[in-house]
């Protein structure tokens, strides 16, 4: 027994000392907005609920009308399998309404691409797996139906609770809103070569614009500092959960939580996630290295049970 | 080979009540499955967008894996800490684990919405390496493989025994090769496990605001970890206390105390490891919120000090009884923290809702059925259990029978 | 209603007539009938009728109303003394018209005004039998017994109190501060809205509700958009984009080329023009430009979007959080016996097991 402890600690000691040696390596870096990041900012005070991008949404992306449980065509009550974008509206107890618009956030560092097992969900032009014709520095968070194994670890990790599943389905996929890439008119200049949102084009008011998110949020800014008295001081999306290329703005008096958009703290559920999950991992060397001195331990009991048991006779 | 301490195989009537039973929930079971192959995974669950995962993930892979991880944590104790004592124990664990985690991973198959990709899995290119689902996909995977390489000798053994030449040169042949290269495997079953049993706590790590702070924690991985190792323990001890009172399997009283021991000290290293987080990230506040997570704390940290103090006491350690119950709160005490920190203390969305249909406690209730079965169907054809000889009296001797337990 | 006994209608087409023209805005039936009464009477409420910085149009919209119809209503139901465009003299004789009514009639006609009332320069710019505008409605104004502003013009200045507004052009109310000024601002006025209140008051000697704004609540209480026929469109979000585009043509909601409707208290969606159905702007793909409401008619650019005052129905929009819940009873039962089953039968295994090993026990010492 001594003997073997002994070898133990000698191959944790080696596997160690390997560790060390390595380094100290970053397990995760945050990330950070890209340079070329589209978005859309959307201002609760300008939109009049008229819902005009939840149908042009459904037209520009092909989706099926929602019906009630007994067949009749019917509005959708949340996002869904067949919606990817909704108009809903807060009724405040002194009558103040407020409307608000949701889909996917494009967050600056999504949860639901750090938990996609085989990158079916990935920022444009980045992930595992090569996509035709996607180039980097969008940011648009993608869905890849190819890849995508339908195990639903997004829906579980999404803080805004937007990737939806088609339940009723026998061949179902994640439905989310992916900022109309496909609608990218490559002609033009500037973010409407990379994608050309239906709900902006629809919206009457300019309530929800699509620009490049240092832009929309330049603007945000300014509107925050030219009317002071009809906002609620704060532009969501600039840093929660890491930030996301989706930003709101909300009358004086509304809280963003009451449009139903969380508080996140700065650092990225991604982050947070990935980086105490890889740590101990220091890049695949403690495996390694774990295995090798598990693998000489058990080798060397096994010799030893073999030649008690040749002492004992038998 | 040594002889009355030697695994043998049953025999008996394959088909008795029992079996039956499990075969009989399991068709209802296939019932469900392929109607949820037909029309989707929605109509057979109460699975939603706001809760995914229902009952299949949290229970038929998460909790059945914990209850797996008896192979887990004996072999660690058997092979690693060279506690030779304990080896009897290893064989119906093994097949246990084996099992346990061949359903998770059929479970998962059912629980996938677009399970036709899974092949993507084997393509490590495309692996998403960020992803803690990943690693337990991957990680499990190449487990259940080795787990079931670990049962071979036990079926190698039993072709060796057997009437028919074809299978008794079989046997013969592989029979040693394979003891050669069981170290490497064995040492496997370690790291592996270490891997995803940490990480199937990890997998919530990324929920946090969805998480109530009772639960959620940097820690969830190492917690996960070693209320595995408690949960393998004490599936071991209810396991091998079933098989001695079905089929007199040799279950060694003061093996159980031993094993409980460390058993015991897990489980007060869990609450102390879990109460110590709490205090240091300030969260000790939310134990004075009266609130139904609260009720499943208080529960589940009695659920593991319960049988922890039990385990050392020497009342408990002499009697098979109070063992028994205390392995079996012990195995309630891990599968109520994994319960909680995917269901109870999860919340997927206010005005989501979620409690287990009858069509996934169907589907769960089946393959735990059929887990049975298989086992007893391993374990009556192969030399998995070590069977009490007539001649053996039932009290335990101090260390001798342990010591020639060397095979 | 011997005159109009020699004219050939009879009492029975009177009352016809009289509860049509009640019904039409808004009284109930029975008020007809005492409309008719009154006529019969004879005691015909004098009107006096001014017109000051106006186009007529509103004149013109009184004119092509039927029930009842202008002649039935200023030969039947009221009294009309002066009109300047309807009335048969003119001249000397259109004045001493007026100053007779007056005196005759002081503290009970009621004082319709069509026109705003220029004020710079002391209110030359709008002089009508070398009075000014401003002179003539104080003095008539002063033994009215109700004022009457019919038209934005005369609610609140209308086009020409337009920016830069040269002439200072401003509402009756705000010449008359004294008295309550009904206003039925619009551009031209809706004629029933006019007919509703003069033959209230003729009728019952009372004016209608009115809002803050002096305009009487069953006409203005409402916005446009709130009644409007294309409201399902805006709805469901369908809008013409450009005049004449495919949503144009199908009659799409004209918000966003600049319909003020959701801000525009009227009730033109519900009582249309010249008695056609659909003949009103929004109905003929024009959308509304505001003309009731002072801060929009002639002053916000036509083609800009307005907020919507009352987003309606809110019950029809989502709420923040939807509920989903779907969980049985049946389900429910059968986990908790799942789980209650095996707790149980581990009991029970673990009691037969402790008190089997105590009986080992006892029976080895």
């Amino acid at each position: 027994m001594r003997i073997s402890r002994r070898s133990l600690l000698k191959g944790a000691v080696a596997a160690g000392a390997a560790t060390a040696v390595v380094g100290r390596a970053e397990a995760r870096e945050k990330k950070e907005v890209e340079a070329e990041a589209v978005g859309m900012l959307y201002d609760s005070t300008l939109c009049i609920g008229c819902r005009a991008c939840m149908t042009k949404c459904k037209e520009a992306n092909s989706l099926p009308y929602d019906r009630s449980a007994d067949g009749l065509y019917d509005q959708p009550n949340d996002l869904n399998g067949n919606t990817k974008n909704v108009i809903k509206v807060l009724t405040a107890e002194g009558g103040q309404t407020a409307f608000m618009k949701q889909q996917c956030m494009h967050c600056v560092d999504p949860s639901c691409v750090s938990v996609c097992m085989m990158g079916a969900l990935h920022k444009e032009g980045e992930g595992t797996r090569h996509h035709e014709g996607e180039k980097k520095g969008s940011g648009i968070v993608l869905y890849d139906k190819g890849t995508c194994v339908g195990c639903r670890y997004c829906q579980l990790a999404c803080p805004y609770l937007v990737p939806k599943f088609e339940w009723t389905a026998a061949f179902p996929l994640i439905v989310k809103c992916e900022l109309c890439r496909h609608r990218a008119n490559p002609k033009k200049a500037g973010p409407l070569a990379v994608a050309n949102p239906a709900c902006c084009e629809a919206c009457p008011r300019e309530a929800v614009v699509y620009g490049k998110r240092s832009e929309l949020l330049a603007e945000a800014k300014r509107r925050l500092a030219a009317e002071p008295q009809k906002y609620n001081g704060h532009v969501y999306g600039e840093q929660e959960g890491g930030g996301t290329q989706v930003l709101y703005l909300a009358a004086k008096g509304v809280e963003f939580k009451q449009l139903g958009l969380p508080e996140l703290p700065e650092e990225s559920q991604a982050y947070f996630s990935e980086h105490v999950s890889h740590m101990p991992y220091l890049n695949g060397i403690t495996p390694i290295a774990l295995y090798a001195a598990a693998a000489f331990v058990v080798r060397r009991n096994k010799k030893k049970e073999e030649a008690e048991h040749h002492e004992e006779g038998k | 080979m040594s002889g009355h301490d030697h695994p043998r195989a049953i025999r008996g009537n394959l088909f008795d009540p029992l079996m039956k039973i499990c075969l009989g929930l399991f068709v209802l079971a296939v019932l469900v499955m392929a109607y949820r192959f037909y029309a989707g995974v929605g109509p057979v669950s109460a699975m939603s967008d706001g809760y995914a995962w229902g009952i299949w993930e949290p229970v038929n892979v998460v909790v059945f894996t914990g209850i797996g991880a008896g192979a887990y944590s004996t072999g660690l104790l058997c092979y690693l800490l060279n506690k030779g004592k304990y080896h009897p124990l290893v064989r119906p664990a093994v097949l246990l684990g084996a099992i346990a985690y061949s359903l998770a991973g059929s479970s998962i198959i059912i629980a996938l919405g677009r399970y036709w990709n899974v092949y993507w899995l084997f393509l490590p290119g495309v692996w998403n390496l960020g992803s803690v689902l990943l690693e337990v996909a991957a990680c499990v995977m190449t487990y259940v493989m080795v787990l079931w390489i670990e049962v071979l000798p036990s079926v190698l053994e039993g072709a060796a025994d057997s009437k028919y030449p074809f299978w008794s040169k079989i046997g013969k042949k592989w029979g040693p090769a394979l003891e050669k290269a069981m170290p490497f495997f064995i040492a496997a079953a370690m790291i592996l496990p270490t891997m995803h049993q940490s990480s199937l706590g990890g997998l919530m790590l990324i929920a946090g605001p969805k998480l109530y702070p009772l639960w959620h924690t940097a820690l969830l991985p190492t917690l996960a970890l070693i209320s595995c190792l408690s949960m393998g323990y004490g599936a071991v001890v209810l396991l091998t206390n079933i098989l001695k009172y079905t089929w007199k399997a040799q279950a060694d009283q003061r093996l159980f105390a031993d094993l409980s021991k460390v058993n015991g000290g897990l489980l007060f290293l869990f609450v102390v490891v879990r109460l110590i987080d709490l205090a240091v990230h300030g969260k000790l506040q939310y134990l004075g919120v009266f609130d139904f997570h609260l009720f499943f704390f208080v529960l589940e940290t009695a659920l593991f000090l319960v049988p922890a103090f039990m385990f050392f006491s020497k009342k408990v350690q002499r009697n098979r009884g109070l063992t028994f119950g205390a392995a079996l709160l012990s195995v309630l005490a891990g599968a109520l923290w994994r319960v909680d920190a995917y269901l109870t203390a999860f919340n997927g969305g206010d005005g989501f809702e979620y409690f287990p249909s009858l069509g996934e406690t169907t589907v769960t209730v089946g393959m735990a059925a059929i887990g049975v079965a298989v086992f007893l169907f391993v374990a009556r054809l192969f030399p998995v259990v070590v069977v009490e000889d007539a001649r053996d009296h039932s009290h335990v001797g101090a260390g001798r029978v342990q010591a020639a337990a060397g095979r | 209603m011997s005159e109009l006994g020699t004219k050939g209608v009879s009492r029975r087409d009177f009352l016809k007539v009289a509860t049509l023209a009640a019904g039409a805005v808004g009284l109930p039936a029975w008020a007809g009938e005492k409309m008719a009464e009154k006529a019969a009477s004879s005691a015909k409420p004098p009107v006096i009728w001014l017109h000051f910085q106006e186009c007529t149009g509103c004149s013109e919209s009184l004119l092509r109303t039927s029930a009842p119809d202008v002649a039935e209503l200023i030969l039947g139901l009221i009294s009309l003394d002066y009109h300047e465009t309807l009335m048969v003299p003119s001249g000397y004789q259109a004045e001493k018209s007026l100053e007779e009514s007056m005196e005759r009639n002081a503290g009970k006609y009621v004082l319709v005004v069509e026109g705003a009332i220029p004020t710079k320069e002391d209110g030359i710019y709008c002089r009508v039998g070398g009075k000014t505008a401003l002179e003539t409605l104080k003095k008539v104004s002063a033994k009215a017994g109700a004022i009457v502003s019919i038209g934005s013009c005369a609610s609140w200045g209308g086009i020409p109190s337009a920016d830069p507004n040269p002439t200072g052009a401003v509402g009756v109310n705000k010449i008359v501060t004294d008295k309550p000024v009904v206003n039925i601002p619009g551009c031209p006025a809706n004629p029933y809205n006019l007919l509703g209140t003069v033959l209230q008051f003729a009728t019952f000697g009372t004016l209608p509700a009115l809002d803050d704004l002096g305009r009487p609540k069953f006409a203005y209480a409402r916005t446009i958009h709130e009644d409007c026929p294309r409201r399902p469109h805006f709805d469901a979000g369908r809008f013409a984009q450009k005049y004449g585009d495919d949503g144009h043509k199908a009659g799409y909601c004209l918000y966003k080329l600049g319909c003020k409707g959701p801000a525009t208290h009227a009730n033109c969606s519900l009582n249309h023009f010249v008695e056609t159905p659909g003949a009103w702007p929004i109905g003929i793909g024009s959308p509304c430009y505001g003309c009731t409401e002072q801060k929009l008619g002639f002053r916000m650019p036509l083609h800009a979007t307005v907020d919507v005052e009352r987003p309606t129905a809110p019950g029809v929009y989502l709420p923040i959080r939807p509920d989903h819940s779907v969980v049985t009873p049946a389900a429910v039962g059968v986990a908790g016996l799942v789980v209650g089953g095996l707790v149980g039968a581990g009991y029970v295994a673990s009691k037969k097991m402790a008190s089997d090993s105590e009986k080992n026990e006892q029976g080895k010492e």
